[in-house]
């Protein structure tokens, strides 16, 4: 089952009781940042936020912590709001191998309703606010921005959606942070080295999915509709937008259109960042705005970001595991049960496997740290037995307790590739990292006293059912 | 113009006013990009009262890090 659009969503949330309406009226600072922060201190089941009384402004209404949690992360997938974190990254997983499924292309679009051809002033037109104190502005943090590769520009696996910070500095100017290792900065080096702008569209206010696929790392070729469809089981309905050739989620809220200006770098930030720090300021890329699309009261949709753990970790949590999953399982399909990596965007992952010898472990733990996210996360990989559920923590930590000897089981890599917003990267983007071998010693190694493990009670299951049943109201 | 409360310097302009007239103004910076709003708490609009470890020396704007780097124009 797909949404037709944000709303539709909201809705959603709103039925299953997943959504905080605030009526009253709020401050843009410091209370907007300020509730997005605390909704995730109180709870992991916590609610979206729609604020509709913004000081200051008439219709504004701003919506956060979408995606915030993990009954709102299992209605984004349509499943029960209750399902656990490891049957959503099973099922996840399931879905993902259903790639590609081609998409639907619409005649019109609701947000074609306003469209704003000239004197665009987006402080006007977005209810812009400070998320965190030190924000060198407001920015837009929750946009899917769409571009094509200047020189395959036909290939519609190659245009590609994906979510970046950007800061608005001007009526129409903003700037983008597109790393080297974004997909969005391979397109526009390939414009710069033409000396070209390069199109871009700025989605705001998109159902689930979209935004879901836009912040997972899937392949340069790949196309984050096709895989949009995949998981919400229909194809995913894009409209191209007029005069580009800029295919854009159908239902959203608003939708900026401009280019990225060649040979610009413009001062931007600091931001706080997922790695809860901020990230300092530099010369970054500049957007021009031209045209803005929306539907009349657009909804404003925008993520707190900072210190995990925030809607930022909710929503690359399983879009992180997923693909280091099937790449481990690419390499060793009889071995690898699951992979979570969570944390901090993946820098720390616990990986489960079989294992076929001694030293296998370790074996895993290397080629996590050679898959594609591995290259710029995974500092810390630990790996755990097939018994463990690497998604709870206090089984990871008995795994770590019990079956890790610091003689044997840590591996130090030095001077290894990490993304440069590791605040602990010496220099950015440089790293050692390490692999903790938490799982049982296997043959030829011998060593520890593991040959007695501990078994559940034999009615144990049957007693969790039972008792599943009687605390289900 | 008025005086940025991150770099000082003198030529930040309006941007925007509130819809619902009076409630604030917004204010932007074209030498640091720094934005605030008129309602914001001192600590983010006065010069003197800005976090010293956050504030932006002009001169050290031109030598920030670029990211990414300008690519060399192929023809
Ligand atoms: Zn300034």
């Amino acid at each position: 089952m797909a949404y037709k659009d944000f709303r539709d969503f909201l809705d959603t949330l709103k039925k299953e009781g997943q959504i905080l309406t605030i009526e009253d009226e709020v401050m843009p600072e410091p209370d907007l940042g300020s509730a997005g922060r605390a909704i995730n201190n109180v709870s992991d089941k916590s609610p979206a936020l729609l604020f509709t009384n913004i000081h200051g402004y008439n219709n504004a209404k701003v919506a956060m912590n979408v995606i915030g949690s993990w009954p709102n992360h299992a209605l984004m997938m349509g499943l029960p709001k209750n399902t656990p974190v490891k049957e959503q990254f099973f099922e996840f997983a399931r879905r993902w191998d259903n790639y590609p499924v081609p998409v639907e292309r619409m005649d019109s679009a609701p947000f074609q309703e306003v469209v704003v051809n000239e004197d665009v002033n987006l402080f006007d037109i977005l209810p812009l606010f400070r998320l965190n104190q030190y924000d060198g502005g407001f920015y837009i943090d929750k946009a899917c921005v769409i571009s094509r590769d200047p020189s395959d520009p036909d290939n519609f696996g190659k245009q590609n959606v994906g979510i970046y910070r950007i800061q608005v500095k001007g009526k129409d100017s903003l700037g983008i942070q597109p790393v080297p290792q974004h997909d969005i900065a391979i397109h526009f080096r390939l414009a710069e080295e033409r000396g070209e702008n390069l199109p871009v569209a700025l989605a705001i206010g998109c159902e689930p999915v979209i935004t879901t696929m836009a912040g997972a790392p899937i392949g340069y070729d790949q196309s984050e509709y096709e895989m949009a469809g995949a998981i919400q089981g229909e194809p995913y309905k894009v409209f191209t937008l007029p005069g580009t050739n800029l295919d854009v989620p159908w239902g959203a809220e608003v939708i900026l259109e401009g280019e990225i200006l060649a040979g610009v770098r413009e001062f931007e930030g600091p931001f706080g960042e997922f790695t809860g720090h901020y990230s300092g300021g530099r010369r970054m890329p500049e957007i021009r705005i031209k045209r803005v699309y929306h539907r009349k009261n657009p909804i404003f949709e925008h993520l707190y970001i900072g210190m995990p753990w925030t809607e930022t970790d909710y929503m690359v949590g399983v879009n992180t595991c997923v693909p280091i999953y099937q790449q481990l399982k690419e390499a060793f399909p009889n071995e690898i049960v699951a992979v979570n990596a969570m944390y901090t965007h993946g820098l720390v992952a616990i990986v489960s496997t079989k294992k076929r010898y001694g030293g296998f472990a370790k074996a895993v733990g290397m080629r996590t740290l050679t898959t594609p996210h591995g290259l710029g996360y995974c500092k810390l990989v630990i790996v755990v037995d097939e018994t463990v559920d690497p998604f709870n923590l206090p089984q990871v930590m008995w795994a770590l307790s019990t079956k890790m000897h610091p003689a044997h089981d840590v591996i130090i890599l030095p001077d290894m590739s990490v993304m440069p917003l590791d605040p602990g990267a010496n220099p950015p983007g440089i790293t050692h990292k390490m692999i903790l071998d938490a799982t049982t010693p296997v043959a030829p190694e011998t060593r520890g006293h593991y040959s007695q493990p501990l078994d559940s009670p034999v009615a144990t299951e049957k007693w969790e059912k039972i008792f599943q049943d009687l605390l289900k109201n | 113009m008025t005086t940025c409360p991150r770099c000082d310097s003198t030529e930040a302009q309006m941007v925007a006013e509130s819809p619902v007239k009076g409630a604030w103004t917004v204010y932007s910076c074209p030498v640091c990009f720094y934005t605030w709003r008129s309602t914001e708490d001192e600590k983010f609009t006065d010069p003197a009262k800005y976090e010293p470890a956050f504030k932006v020396r002009q001169e050290d704007i031109p030598n920030a890090t670029v990211v990414p780097a300008i690519a060399q124009r192929i023809k």
